[in-house]
């Protein structure tokens, strides 16, 4: 696992890329974003709907989630509250009145380029280049407890960030968790080792 | 870019131009810079007409407001974007090479969209490539049938068995009533009274019979007519099965012709006798007249009772043999009453 040293850093180096992630999410939309400080929690797979139902809630959950792979591969998965994203709808092109289809691909839509953003917000802090590929639908209005079936997670070590996001006028929230194996751990402290070489 | 790519650029241009998939970019003002065979081929539109121009002024069929706001999300984001087939089918309207088996309208598109950046790590050009996933959507959509038939064929056989189920139900009922009086049948009867023996037996409880008889109906019949004397044992039986004393352990049923019975679990002699009185109060209590009759000037029964401690020594057909012997006595003694025996 990661020291206290490489924690706090993760930390500064979340906030940092959440800060530029926000701004270009802005502009893609835009309207000005306002993003939580991102909570950083290590979490093990069987506990991860127990802290998100003390988020979430009770509501139904949507869930994309979509691979990643810089020197470190993985999992981001967006989940969604009941209201999902169709609030912003309009923001992303669609006209008013969504059908099942086109709230599904707004949903996709949205979460790539949150995650997009996000992820790509920390990698450029460590230097990583990373790449992504296509999101796929994880859940469509299920409720948490049943979002991470423990035997379907090969992960041993779950990277919880969890961010909220806010627009002026409309209220829109969403979550976002990385999933490292194990094995991608030494790698991300090792990524972060070099960012706080490089600060020296 | 290195020495060793520039040198195999012509193979790379060749692959972008004919490869299988198709490829397309755009600057920041939308306009196409590239455009493969593969679009080439399926849009009726050479690179000659399109290259240079804008991809909307080419394309107004296109969802421009949406596809603008996507493509300019990658140069924003400098990120990879996604269109899958299953949501959105198509972005380019395009015929697919399925026309007769396909089922589906038009070429079934997933798109990916790439930013290109150059040396300054700047996105110049948004790059598109558009894979056909028709064959896969045509087999999605047969195995999304089949699974729907299957559900419909599962729903269809749920239906059927409720039916089959009502039927048996039905037909059982059927077979174990009597058709006049809607009691028990003889059928039931039998089979209950060796149930019943056999539950006596292993709680060491006592058992009791009423054999009943209706009096003198073979006169009733010959003076009223069949038909008044159906009705007669239609009233009996209902007169019979309505008794409020009677428990949902006790079993009426129409033992033949106009002879009834009711088997009575947990009953001694006094209990079934109280039973009995009752039966025969409420017969006479009916009031129908019968003018033919010796023993009353309505329709009365004459009811034996014998009750038994079963045992696997002594067998049921004893039971019935003491309720008809007392039956007899109770016709031989006046008809209109009751006699009540227990088999020691």
């Amino acid at each position: 696992m990661l020291t206290q040293d490489q924690k706090e850093a993760l930390q500064e180096i979340a906030n940092i890329g959440m800060g530029q992630a926000g701004a270009s999410i802005a502009e893609v939309l835009d309207h000005f974003v306002l993003l939580s400080i991102p909570r950083i929690l290590f979490l093990q797979p069987e506990d991860i709907a127990g802290a998100l139902l003390l988020t979430v809630g009770e509501e139904n959950v949507s869930a994309v989630r979509q691979a990643f792979h810089s020197s470190m591969r993985g999992e981001a998965i967006v989940i969604f509250g009941e209201q999902r994203c169709n609030d912003l709808a309009d923001l992303m092109g669609y006209e008013k009145d969504l059908d099942h289809a086109a709230e599904l691909e707004l949903l996709l839509d949205i979460s790539n380029i949150l995650v997009g953003a996000c992820l790509s917000g920390i990698a450029e802090q460590l230097r990583e280049n990373i790449g992504f590929s296509a999101p796929s639908l994880m859940a469509d209005h299920m409720s948490v407890q049943h979002l991470f079936s423990v035997k379907d997670i090969s992960w041993h070590n779950a990277l919880l960030v969890e961010v909220n996001f806010r627009l002026e006028q409309r209220s829109f929230a969403c979550h976002l968790v990385i999933l490292l194996a194990e094995t991608e751990i030494a790698a991300m402290a090792k990524a972060i080792d070099r960012f706080l070489d490089s600060m020296q | 870019m290195s020495d060793s790519q520039s040198e195999s650029m012509p193979i790379l241009d060749f692959l972008v131009d004919r490869m299988e998939v198709g490829i397309f970019g755009v600057d920041r003002e939308m306009r196409i810079v590239l455009w493969n065979h593969f679009m080439a081929m399926h849009s009726g539109r050479s690179p000659k007409e399109v290259i240079g121009r804008n991809l909307f002024e080419c394309f107004p069929e296109l969802p421009a407001k949406w596809l603008e706001k996507k493509i300019r999300s990658v140069f924003v984001l400098k990120n990879y974007s996604f269109t899958s087939w299953e949501q959105r089918p198509y972005l380019f309207r395009f015929f697919h090479n399925r026309p007769v088996t396909g089922g589906v309208e038009a070429m079934q598109q997933s798109c990916t969209f790439l930013p290109v950046k150059n040396a300054k790590e700047e996105v110049e050009h948004v790059c598109v490539t558009l894979f056909d996933y028709t064959d896969t959507a045509i087999f999605q959509r047969r195995l999304t049938d089949a699974i729907e038939q299957l559900h419909q064929e599962k729903l269809e056989q749920q239906r059927l068995i409720i039916q089959l189920q009502e039927a048996q139900e039905a037909l059982q009922k059927l077979a174990s009533s009597d058709g006049l009086t809607g009691l028990a049948n003889r059928r039931i009867f039998d089979r209950t009274l060796i149930t019943e023996w056999n539950r006596s037996i292993r709680y060491s409880q006592p058992l009791s019979l009423l054999m009943i008889d209706v009096d003198f109906f073979k006169r009733y019949n010959d003076h009223y007519g069949h038909q008044k004397g159906d009705a007669c044992l239609q009233f009996v039986a209902t007169a019979m099965s309505g008794e409020p004393q009677m428990r949902t352990m006790d079993l009426v049923a129409r033992y033949g012709g106009e002879e009834f019975a009711v088997i009575l679990p947990s009953t001694d002699q006094e209990g079934s006798a109280v039973v009995g009185e009752r039966i025969r109060i409420a017969i006479e209590s009916l009031d129908l007249p019968h003018t033919y009759s010796e023993a009353a000037k309505y329709v009365t029964v004459s009811i034996g009772s014998a009750t038994i401690m079963p045992a696997p020594s002594i067998n049921s057909a004893q039971l019935v043999a003491a309720a008809d012997a007392a039956l007899y006595r109770a016709k031989r003694e006046g008809r209109n009453r009751v006699v009540a025996t227990t088999v020691e």
